[in-house]
């Protein structure tokens, strides 16, 4: 299969992901529109390394899983205290810090 | 030699710094105890090493506390001196310095800043025995400056009063010119010789004339600035915004005796610098006539008093000029036992008749305060230089060293400035007794006197003096004290009538040079002239005010000389035109243009516009994650699209 494939999947996905983010305002589930885009990227990562015949790509991987391992961590753990001190975890609620 | 010298400087420190940390909480006896007591240590100190001085085959010695500093070829040293010239100084200082102590407890006593104006007085006594016992140029400069700042502080001491205020900020103002010329001195001075020391520089080879003439002229504009001559007198009137005692302390023992200290100091350099003796005689001639004039029409009693000091101040100068350093330190002497004499009795007066310094208002005054009166007797005689108060062997010292110059081959300039002296001292004899007539002689011109203190009697018509009460004793015995001081205070110069050169002789190992002796003939002649002169001022005076009558003139219709000498000879109105008031408006420009609206406009502008800026774009934080996700995005769209539409 050329490139070109692997890259159109990567590419929808990363549009869904971004969508949901935009769209969605449950964070749980703007968490995994996130993640969504997070391994569209890795695709595009892994297809060019197979592709160019380099490792590199595949280090870039493991990074981004690392990374978003830790996100997601750090980011229940915020949305579980929010929950707790306001009874609600709609996105459109949390709109205090404005200019 | 016994040397003393660091315990007159220790004492006044330690009461200055005991007072002016503590005084505010300490009750009034024993500020007046410390404040006092510290002086009279230092006084005490000071007779000790006079007698020293005065006993020793080499009366000259020279503490070294320590090294103040080091930095290449220059080594300062803290290091105080004895010798004749300031163990007479420390003995003026701290002497008269303590009789105005004592005296401004009664003068004081309901003034709620007691404790500051102890503790600034024990400053000024400090700054003072530093400048004199000073044993280098960098460290006489020090004391040189913490005296301007010790007057600036008395001079400004009711600081509520815009006038003290504007006369404090004056006299700095004048006296920062001053510290200048001494600075540039300095430079000279260590530029030519390597060093700041005494003893280095006065011992040193004769230099190049016109650098010392350069030096020492440099040293005579701060000499000048110090001592109010002219043109740098103006600060000096204005001074007796101060308290009395203040006035007293500044024209007596402290501050304006700096200059002639400082010429007499440097004689070895004024000696050789023929030049530079030529501009301190003619300036110091100047300022005698022209201050002595002024004093004559003056209406306020201190105002007379303080140009009565610059004018004296000038006869110093003359004689140092001349040649007769010891003169001229022998006429700061006994100068400044009748001008505090003077000011204590003004300040009697002004007390007792509830702060009133008009001469107009006064007279008759001669029974009620009998005992100012006398002592103010024995002041205006020794001022006046009648025989034998201490004004007259002095003032004759100065004539003499005047004529003796002038007779072997000065010049014709001598002989003018010997007829100078002679004027001023017609004059000196006819200011204090138009003073002492108008304001003891004759009846009373004012309104009755209000009550104050304790003893009030109901003031009226038939007797508006009932409640003029002579000073208490804390003030009175100060003023006997110097009184006597002016009557046998030229006793140093008792013999000087026989045999000249006895005080001269005295101060001669600090190289304090003097005008060599005249003929006999001519010193008799001399003596005569002066006290003719003198007596004739006092003659006219009499004539004219003493009969009992006021004679004034009404205002506006004063003649041209009247006028003229009123207004002071219009000084102070040309620096106010043409220096005050060029800079006052510039700095109004400065302010409006530069300030207002260059600068804090500019800035405040430019906060504006940053302001505006971030009002325009707080819309764009919602508090709406979903809207950053969007920017996010955008953003990153943006990017993406700048670097592929710019790729190559």
């Amino acid at each position: 299969m050329p490139v070109s494939a692997y890259l159109t999947v990567s590419a929808l996905l990363f549009a869904i992901g971004a969508v949901g983010v935009v769209t969605r305002r449950n964070p749980l589930v703007m968490f995994m529109s996130i993640e969504l885009m997070l391994n569209a990227v890795n695709l595009s990562f892994i297809a060019f390394a197979h592709f160019l015949n380099s490792v590199d790509g595949w280090m870039f991987v493991f990074l981004v899983l690392t990374v978003a391992a830790a996100e997601v961590v750090v980011g229940l753990a915020i949305i579980v205290s929010i929950f707790r001190t306001r009874r609600t975890v709609d996105v459109d609620d949390l709109n205090s810090l404005k200019g | 030699m016994l040397n003393l010298t660091p315990y007159i400087l220790l004492a006044p420190l330690l009461g200055f710094l005991a007072l002016g940390l503590f005084g505010r909480s300490l009750p009034r006896a024993m500020i007046s105890v410390v404040g006092c007591g510290v002086i009279l240590v230092a006084f005490g100190a000071a007779v000790a090493d006079f007698f020293a001085v005065l006993r020793s085959p080499h009366p000259v010695s020279d503490v070294h506390l320590y090294t103040w500093l080091t930095s290449g070829s220059l080594t300062i040293s803290f290091g105080l001196l004895s010798d004749p010239l300031s163990a007479v100084m420390l003995l003026i200082v701290t002497g008269v310095g303590f009789l105005i102590h004592v005296y401004s407890i009664g003068y004081m006593e309901d003034d709620p800043g007691y404790w500051r104006f102890f503790s600034f007085l024990n400053f000024f006594v400090f700054a003072m025995a530093l400048l004199v016992a000073a044993d280098d140029f960098l460290l006489l400069l020090v004391g040189w400056a913490g005296v301007g700042l010790a007057s600036f502080l008395l001079i400004g001491f009711w600081y509520t009063r815009p006038a003290a205020v504007a006369a404090a900020r004056k006299a700095f103002v004048v006296n920062v010119i001053g510290d200048f010329g001494l600075m540039i001195a300095l430079f000279l001075l260590f530029g030519a010789y390597n060093s700041f020391a005494y003893s280095t520089i006065f011992g040193a080879r004769p230099i190049d004339s016109g650098t010392l003439t350069a030096i020492t002229l440099t040293l005579f504009v701060a000499a000048a600035a110090k001592s109010a001559q002219l043109p740098l007198h103006v600060w000096l009137p204005d001074a007796m915004e101060g308290p009395t005692p203040v006035s007293a302390l500044i024209h007596a023992a402290t501050m304006v005796t700096a200059g002639v200290y400082l010429v007499a100091r440097a004689a070895p350099l004024f000696s050789a610098a023929p030049t530079s003796l030529a501009v301190i005689g003619g300036v110091g001639g100047a300022s005698a006539l022209f201050a002595a004039s002024i004093a004559c029409v003056q209406n306020d009693i201190k105002r007379v008093l303080a140009y009565s000091t610059i004018s004296q101040l000038g006869y110093m100068f003359m004689g140092e000029a001349a040649g007769g350093f010891s003169a001229g330190i022998y006429h700061l002497m006994t100068h400044a036992f009748f001008k505090a004499l003077l000011f204590m009795c003004a300040g009697a007066v002004i007390h007792a008749l509830g702060g009133e310094q008009d001469i107009r208002k006064m007279g008759g005054l001669r029974r009620k305060l009998a005992a100012t009166y006398r002592t103010f007797l024995v002041g205006a005689l020794a001022l006046a230089a009648i025989f034998p108060f201490a004004g007259f062997w002095s003032k004759d010292a100065i004539l003499g060293a005047l004529l003796e110059r002038a007779t072997v081959g000065g010049g014709t300039g001598w002989y003018v400035l010997y007829g100078i002296g002679l004027l001023t001292a017609l004059l000196t004899g006819f200011y204090i007794f138009r003073l002492l007539f108008l304001v003891f002689h004759g009846s009373y011109r004012g309104a009755p006197v209000v009550a104050h203190g304790a003893n009030a009697h109901g003031a009226t018509a038939a007797d508006p003096l009932a409640n003029v009460h002579e000073p208490g004793g804390t003030m009175l015995s100060p003023m006997y004290a110097l009184a006597a001081l002016s009557l046998i205070g030229g006793g140093f110069g008792a013999q000087a009538l026989f045999n000249i050169g006895d005080f001269s002789a005295f101060l001669a190992p600090a190289r304090v040079t003097s005008a060599a002796e005249l003929p006999t003939g001519l010193f008799w002649l001399s003596l005569g002239l002066s006290l003719a002169f003198a007596l004739s001022g006092v003659a006219i005076a009499y004539v004219r005010y003493g009969s009992g009558q006021s004679y004034f003139v009404a205002e506006g219709s004063e003649n041209a000389l009247t006028k003229l000498l009123q207004r002071r000879y219009y000084v102070d109105d040309i620096y106010d035109a043409v220096l005050v008031r060029p800079v006052v408006a510039l700095g109004r420009w400065l302010r409006g243009a530069v300030e207002d609206e260059a600068l804090d406009g500019g800035t405040r502008d430019l906060g504006g516009a940053i302001g505006s800026l971030g009002d325009s774009l707080r819309g764009f934080q919602t508090g709406f994650t979903r809207n950053y996700a969007v920017y996010v995005f955008v953003g990153v769209v943006l990017f993406v699209l700048f670097f592929v539409s710019t790729r190559p």
